[in-house]
């Protein structure tokens, strides 16, 4: 079934077609989630906000624009909001995360290297400026081409590539001193 | 290039997580209680006859006060005065026969 066929359904009251279109589309919206809270736990509570706000205006999708270009826009949205709410809990979570780091093929050693260097990308990620943010986790998590970056951020293609760049820039001058030394 | 490849490792394994199978099932159960939660509608007759109910309630409370008319024929008292009462002590002098 087509996105607009499970659009017309859901919008006359099919929740059957509703829950087709989430398990379509909930890997997406998941990995994107992912990619700005890197937590399994917040991904998820963020996909199911996601589909929540995808029922309520589902009405309002004029079909102009893909759907999962109209999706992309809602997860970027609803990510940045929930970091922005929850800015308190993850410095406990970027902690909790050194501790819960477990790999048999390591010492214990290397085992706290690896996560101490997973909590400086993650915070070098996360340090980034907004739109350089969405752009890389759009580009780098969902592996999208520039012009559909461009077509969910509604900006150029030309300014996509420079904030991609611009990030790409600023996580090595963050973590080139400490990671990559 | 060793920041480069770290980076790539972290998005890789955070690329293979997967969401809770649970996700459509928790999504639709939250839909279905935020449509109950705004169909509700407390009804104004509702309201109106509790609203009601209490002002009988006290007007009925304020009623049986004020009919209370208390006691016509007021209580005995007794005062009893100690130094009044014959002493004991007389009795048992034997003299006193």
């Amino acid at each position: 079934m087509t996105d607009s066929e499970l659009i017309e359904k859901i919008n006359s009251g099919n929740t059957q077609a509703f829950k087709e279109l989430i398990e379509k589309y909930q890997g997406v919206v998941f990995r994107t989630a992912m990619g700005f809270v890197h937590s399994k736990a917040d991904a998820d509570d963020l996909t199911q906000e996601v589909f929540i706000r995808v029922f309520e205006s589902l009405h309002s999708f004029k079909g102009k624009a893909e759907f999962s270009t109209w999706l992309y826009r809602i997860t970027a949205n609803c990510s940045i909001n929930f970091i922005k709410r929850n800015s308190k809990n993850r410095l406990l979570l970027s902690l909790e995360n050194i501790f819960n780091y477990y790999s048999n093929e390591k010492t214990p050693l290397e085992q706290l290297e690896a996560a101490e260097r997973d909590r400086l990308i993650k915070a070098a990620i996360d340090r980034l400026p907004t739109s350089q943010r969405t752009a890389f986790v759009l580009s780098r998590y969902e592996e999208l081409p520039q012009k559909e970056v461009a077509r969910i951020m509604n900006k150029s293609e030309g300014a996509v590539e420079q904030l991609l760049q611009r990030a790409k820039g600023n996580l090595q001058k963050k973590l080139d001193k400490t990671v990559g030394k | 290039m060793g920041t480069e490849k770290y980076i790539n490792d972290l998005i890789e394994r955070e690329k293979q997580m997967v969401p809770s199978p649970y996700l459509s099932t928790r999504v639709l159960a939250e839909i279905e209680r935020k449509q109950l939660q705004a169909n509700y509608r407390p009804s104004v007759w509702k309201a109106i006859a509790l609203a009601a109910s209490f002002a009988a309630v006290t007007v009925l409370g304020i009623t049986l006060g004020n009919s209370y008319k208390g006691d016509y024929y007021p209580k005995l008292g007794m005062n009893i005065n100690d130094s009044q009462i014959e002493n004991l002590e007389y009795y048992n002098l034997e003299d006193y026969d």
